[in-house]
C-alpha cells in the first residue's frame, strides 16, 4: 500500500517517477476493480442492519485514517480524537438549528471549524512532545465537550439537538442505500487525499519529524509548519466525519462524544498498525463490529436476558483485553499479521525471515 | 595464574547482520589488570558490552564462544544477574545518577552477594578522601573527575571480583587520569580484584596494566606483556604516536608480519 | 472560611491521587493512565472486604487497602512489565486498555449503582464544624490527614531508605542502575504498589465521603493536571499543583458556573503547558527524552 514496499518478486522502478505511482501491475488493477465491484454490489445484497454497519464503519474509517496520518505518520500523539467528531457534529447542529443552514455549507464549515480547531491543537505541539502533547489535546477534548454541553443547556436542547436529513432538490438522504455510497465516496476521497498526501514531499517531512525532530529540522524541513498541517489537515478529515455522522444519526449530543471515543480511535490505529492506511481501514472495521460480535456472543450466553444490562460493561472488558493482548502481542497490529501471512504465501515452500525483521 | 574471566572464540552480531566482534579470545587472571586497546570500531565497547550483559539493548547477540567467568558462561545473560556475580561496569558516559548526592549514589549500589556494605563503604572512601569532603554534593554539580572518581566507588561498593572500566580516561585532563589509573592500581592491591581497562589512551592503559590485547576490526591483533606491547612498533607508532617515520612499502609488510606473528 | 476549608479537602484529594502519578512517572516514565479505574476498583474492593468482615470495619479498610497494593504490583508483573523497553507511548496506550478493561469489570461484578461504602462499614460521615464558621466532613478531615501522614511518609522514604534512593536512581538512569546491581523488575513493581497504594487511600476515603460510582475515574483523571502543573516528577510539585488545581476549580464553581468543575483544571493544565510545559518543579530535559 502506501509504504512502497517491493512488490511481489523484486523491485522494478527505474525512476522516481515511478515511486509516486499508485498502481503499479496489472493484478493491482484486476484486484481494485474486483474490489469496487464488490462494495458497488454490497448494498443490493445486504440487509438494512448490515448496510448500518457498513455505514459506521464507512464513518469510523474517515477518523482513523485521518488519525493515522497524525499519530502513525507524523507521529504526533492525539488523545482528543473524540473532541474533533464532536466539533465537526456541532458546528453542523449549530448551523443547522440556528440559521437552518444546508448540508453544502455545514459540511464545509465543519472542515473549516475542524481545521481551525485543529490549529489550536495543534500549537501545543511545537513546545511539546509524546506525553505532554497526549495530555493537552485530552484537556482539548474537555473543553470542547464542554461548550457543546453548554451549548446544549443554555439553548435548551438538554437531550440533544435533532437535525433533518439532508436534501438535494427533491431527493432527502433517509435512504441507507444512499447513505451507503456517500459515506463510502467520502471514505474514499479521504484515503485518496491520504494516499497523495503520503506518497509527496508532505508525507515525507511528516516521516522525518516522526523519526527525530531536530534531524528533519537541520534537513531543512519546516518542523513547525508541517507538524500545525498535520493537525489541520488530520482535524478536518475528522470533523467532516463528525458533521457526517450527526446527519447519519439526525441527532447530536456530548453524551456521544465521551473520552471513550477517542480511546477507541486510538484503539482503530493501534490494532489496525501503527504507520498504515491499510492499517487504520481494519483497525476502522474491527473497532465497530467488535462491540456487535459481543452483543451476539453474549446473546449466546445461557440466561441471556439478564446480561442485557451489562452490554456496555462487556463491551469495555473485551475492548480492554482485545487491545492489551494486540499491544503486548502484536505491536504490529492486523497488518502485521496481514503481511505475514502474504509474506509466509510469497515465498512458499522457504521459509526466510527478512533481515532485521521480528526481533528476538 | 587460573583465568577468572575467559573469552573464548567470541562473536557478536548486531541487529542480526552486521558482526562486530569475529572470534576474540582473552583472558584476565585474578588480580591482574587487563588492558584492552583499539581506535573506535575496534569491537573493545561491543567486548565490555558481551561481558556484563547490555547486548540486547541494542538488539546484539553473542552468536558464537563463550564468556567464562569463574567457570560459568555468562554469554546472553541479563545484566543484574551478571552484577549479581561480581563483575561491575563503569560506564563511558551517564557514570553517575547526576540528582542523587555523592553519599546518595554509593548508597544505590546493591553489594554482591554475602558482602560487607559496611566495609566496603569506607573503602570507597579511602581511596578517594575527596568524596567524603562533598559528601552532600549533588552528583551533577562535580566536575568530570570526581564525577569518575564518584563511579568507581560506586562501583566499588558493589563488592566486585572483576570491575570493568570503559575509557578512564575520556573527557578527563592527564593529570587526572594518572592519579585515577594510581587508585586502580591501588584498588587491585587492596582489594585483590581484576581490572579490565578499555582506553583509547594506550600509554595510560599499559603503564597500570600487566598484560594488553590490541582489537582491530573485531579481532585480537596483538597480544601480550604489557611492557612488551609498550615497545613493540607497531603501538609506538599507532597508539603511542611515536616515531611516525615508518611509510616505506618495508614497514608495511613488516606491519603485517608482526600482525600475524602476534594474532 | 468554607471555602477555604473546600479548597483544602479537594487539594488533598487531588494530591493524593497526583502523586500515585508521580510515583510511577518518576521511576519508570511512564504516565498510568489507569489510576482513576484503579482507584475505583480499590474503593468497590472495600465493599466486599466490608462484607466479609462487617464486624470489624478496620480490618476491613486494612485488608482492602492491601488488596490494592497487591492488584497494582500484580497489573506490574503480569502486564507492564511485558512493556518495559517497548516505546514509552505503548505502555501508556496499555494502561490506558487496562483502565477500560477494568471500568468494565467492576460493572460486570460490582453492578453499575451507586453504592456507599459508608454504610456497609457501618460508618456515618459526621460533619465537624470547624473555626466557628465552616464545617468539614470526617471523610474530609481524614483525607487531609491521610494525604499529609503519605506525603511525608513518602518524603521519608525517598529520601533517606536504601530502596526510596535506589528508585529514584532507577527514575533517573535505569541502565546505569541496572549495572549497580539494582534489579529494575523489583523496583517497578514497588512503585507500582506504592502507587497503586496511594491511590486506593484516596479512592477510599473519597468513596466514604461522597458514595461510589464510575465517576469516581473523572476524578482520577482530574488529578491528573495537578500532577502535570507542579512537573510529572516532583512530589512537592504535585502537593502544590493540586493546591493550585484545588482552589481554581472551588472558585470558579464558586464564582462562575458549577459546570465549569469538569473543565478547569484542564484549563489550568493547558495554560500550564504553554508557559511552562515541564511544570513548576519538573526537570527540563524531560521533554525530550519522551
Amino acid at each position: 500500500m502506501s509504504s512502497r514496499e517491493p512488490r511481489a518478486s523484486g523491485y522494478f522502478r527505474s525512476s522516481y517517477d515511478q515511486g509516486l505511482r499508485l498502481i503499479e501491475t496489472r493484478t493491482q488493477w484486476t484486484s481494485l476493480i474486483a474490489f469496487l465491484l464488490a462494495l458497488g454490489a454490497f448494498p443490493f445484497l445486504a440487509t438494512s442492519f448490515q448496510l448500518d454497519l457498513a455505514c459506521q464503519v464507512f464513518l469510523a474509517v474517515i477518523g482513523s485514517i485521518a488519525l493515522m496520518l497524525l499519530t502513525g505518520y507524523a507521529g504526533q500523539v492525539s488523545l482528543g480524537h473524540a473532541g474533533l467528531i464532536a466539533a465537526g457534529a456541532f458546528t453542523a447542529g449549530i448551523l443547522f438549528k440556528e440559521f437552518g443552514a444546508k448540508f453544502w455549507i455545514t459540511i464545509p464549515a465543519a472542515a473549516a471549524m475542524g481545521a481551525l480547531i485543529g490549529l489550536i491543537f495543534g500549537l501545543p505541539s511545537l513546545r511539546l512532545r509524546g506525553l505532554y502533547l497526549a495530555v493537552s489535546t485530552l484537556a482539548l477534548h474537555f473543553i470542547v465537550i464542554y461548550l457543546g454541553g453548554e451549548y446544549e443547556t443554555k439553548r435548551g436542547f438538554s437531550t440533544g439537538i435533532v437535525i433533518d436529513a439532508p436534501r438535494i432538490g427533491d431527493l432527502v438522504l433517509r435512504d441507507r442505500k444512499i447513505w451507503y455510497f456517500v459515506l463510502l465516496a467520502f471514505a474514499a476521497v479521504t484515503l485518496l487525499i491520504s494516499l497523495n498526501l503520503l506518497r509527496s514531499r508532505t508525507g515525507r517531512a511528516w516521516a522525518a519529524i516522526r523519526s527525530h525532530e531536530t534531524i528533519a529540522e537541520a534537513l531543512g524541513i519546516g518542523v513547525a509548519g508541517h507538524k500545525l498541517l498535520a493537525f489541520v489537515i488530520s482535524s478536518s478529515m475528522t470533523a467532516v466525519a463528525g458533521a457526517l455522522f450527526s446527519y447519519y444519526r439526525g441527532f447530536v449530543s456530548v453524551e456521544a462524544f465521551s473520552l471513550f471515543l477517542s480511546i477507541q480511535y486510538v484503539a482503530m490505529i493501534i490494532i489496525g498498525g501503527m504507520g498504515s492506511l491499510l492499517g487504520a481501514i481494519l483497525g476502522a472495521i474491527f473497532v465497530t463490529l467488535l462491540p456487535y460480535v459481543i452483543e451476539y456472543a453474549v446473546g449466546l450466553l445461557p440466561n441471556a436476558r439478564s446480561y442485557a444490562g451489562m452490554l456496555a460493561a462487556f463491551n469495555y472488558s473485551a475492548f480492554g483485553i482485545v487491545m492489551i493482548l494486540f499491544l503486548v502481542f502484536e505491536p504490529q497490529g492486523l497488518v502485521g499479521i496481514w503481511r505475514r501471512v502474504q509474506n509466509y504465501f510469497l515465498l512458499w515452500p522457504f521459509k526466510q525471515k527478512p533481515l532485521g525483521g521480528g526481533r528476538r | 595464574m587460573s583465568a577468572l574471566l575467559r573469552i573464548e572464540k567470541l562473536e557478536v552480531v548486531y541487529a542480526r547482520a552486521i558482526t562486530a566482534i569475529q572470534g576474540i579470545t582473552l583472558e584476565a587472571g585474578k588480580g591482574e589488570i587487563v588492558a584492552v586497546l583499539g581506535t573506535n570500531g575496534a569491537g573493545k565497547s561491543t567486548t565490555l558490552r558481551a561481558v556484563s550483559g547490555f547486548l540486547g539493548l541494542d538488539d546484539a547477540r553473542v552468536t558464537e564462544g563463550s564468556i567464562l567467568f569463574k567457570g560459568d558462561n555468562l554469554a546472553n545473560r541479563p545484566p543484574y544477574l551478571i552484577t549479581k556475580l561480581g563483575i561491575v561496569l563503569v560506564p563511558e558516559r551517564d557514570k553517575v545518577f547526576p540528582n542523587l548526592s555523592v553519599v546518595e549514589n554509593l548508597a544505590a549500589s546493591v553489594p554482591a552477594r554475602g558482602a560487607d556494605r559496611k566495609r566496603l563503604e569506607e573503602m570507597a572512601f579511602t581511596f578517594f578522601p575527596k568524596l567524603s569532603e562533598l559528601r552532600g554534593r549533588t552528583a551533577g554539580l562535580l566536575s568530570g573527575g570526581e564525577r569518575q572518581m564518584l563511579a568507581l566507588a560506586s562501583a566499588i561498593v558493589c563488592g566486585p571480583e572483576l570491575l570493568l572500566v570503559d575509557e578512564l580516561s575520556l573527557g578527563l585532563a592527564p593529570v587526572v587520569v594518572e592519579d585515577l589509573a594510581q587508585r586502580l592500581v591501588e584498588i587491585r592491591g587492596k582489594l585483590g580484584i581484576t581490572i579490565l581497562l578499555v582506553e583509547q589512551n594506550a600509554a595510560v592503559a599499559l603503564s597500570i596494566a600487566d598484560r594488553g590485547y590490541v582489537l582491530e576490526n573485531g579481532r585480537v591483533v596483538l597480544d601480550g606483556d604489557a611492557a612488551r606491547l609498550k615497545n613493540h612498533p607497531d603501538i609506538q607508532e599507532f597508539y603511542l604516536g611515536g616515531a611516525g617515520e615508518r611509510r616505506s612499502y618495508r614497514d608495511v609488510k613488516q606491519y603485517r608480519r608482526s600482525r600475524r606473528w602476534y594474532g | 472560611m468554607q471555602l477555604a476549608i473546600n479548597i483544602a479537602v479537594l487539594a488533598a484529594i487531588y494530591a493524593l491521587i497526583a502523586c500515585g502519578y508521580v510515583l510511577i512517572y518518576r521511576v519508570s516514565r511512564v504516565l498510568n493512565l489507569a489510576h482513576g479505574e484503579l482507584m475505583m476498583l480499590s474503593a468497590y474492593l472495600l465493599l466486599t472486604t466490608a462484607s466479609l468482615f462487617s464486624k470489624n470495619p478496620l480490618i476491613a479498610l486494612t485488608a482492602a487497602v492491601f488488596l490494592s497494593l497487591c492488584v497494582g504490583v500484580l497489573v506490574y508483573l503480569f502486564l507492564m512489565r511485558r512493556m518495559t523497553g517497548e516505546m514509552v507511548l505503548a505502555a501508556v496506550l496499555t494502561t490506558v486498555a487496562l483502565g477500560v478493561l477494568l471500568r468494565g469489570l467492576v460493572v460486570l461484578i460490582w453492578s453499575a449503582q451507586q453504592q456507599n461504602p459508608a454504610q456497609a462499614l457501618g460508618w456515618a460521615n459526621y460533619s465537624i464544624p470547624v473555626f466557628g464558621a465552616g464545617r468539614i466532613s470526617a471523610a474530609g478531615a481524614a483525607l487531609i490527614a491521610v494525604t499529609t501522614l503519605i506525603y511525608a511518609g513518602l518524603f521519608l522514604f525517598l529520601r533517606f531508605s536504601r530502596y526510596g534512593i535506589r528508585m529514584r536512581a532507577a527514575g533517573q538512569n535505569p541502565l546505569l542502575a541496572a549495572q549497580r546491581g539494582i534489579s529494575l523488575h523489583v523496583i517497578y513493581a514497588l512503585a507500582w504498589g506504592l502507587s497503586t497504594f496511594t491511590g486506593a487511600m484516596a479512592g477510599i476515603l473519597i468513596s466514604l465521603d461522597s458514595g461510589l460510582d464510575s465517576t469516581m475515574v473523572l476524578i482520577g483523571l482530574k488529578a491528573f493536571p495537578a500532577a502535570l502543573v507542579g512537573g510529572l516528577d516532583s512530589l512537592v510539585g504535585a502537593l502544590l499543583g493540586a493546591l493550585i488545581i484545588a482552589a481554581a476549580e472551588v472558585l470558579m464553581i464558586y464564582y462562575v458556573d458549577a459546570l465549569l468543575s469538569d473543565v478547569v483544571p484542564f484549563l489550568v493544565l493547558i495554560l500550564m503547558l504553554i508557559v511552562r510545559p515541564w511544570g513548576l518543579f519538573g526537570t527540563r530535559e524531560e521533554l525530550d527524552r519522551v
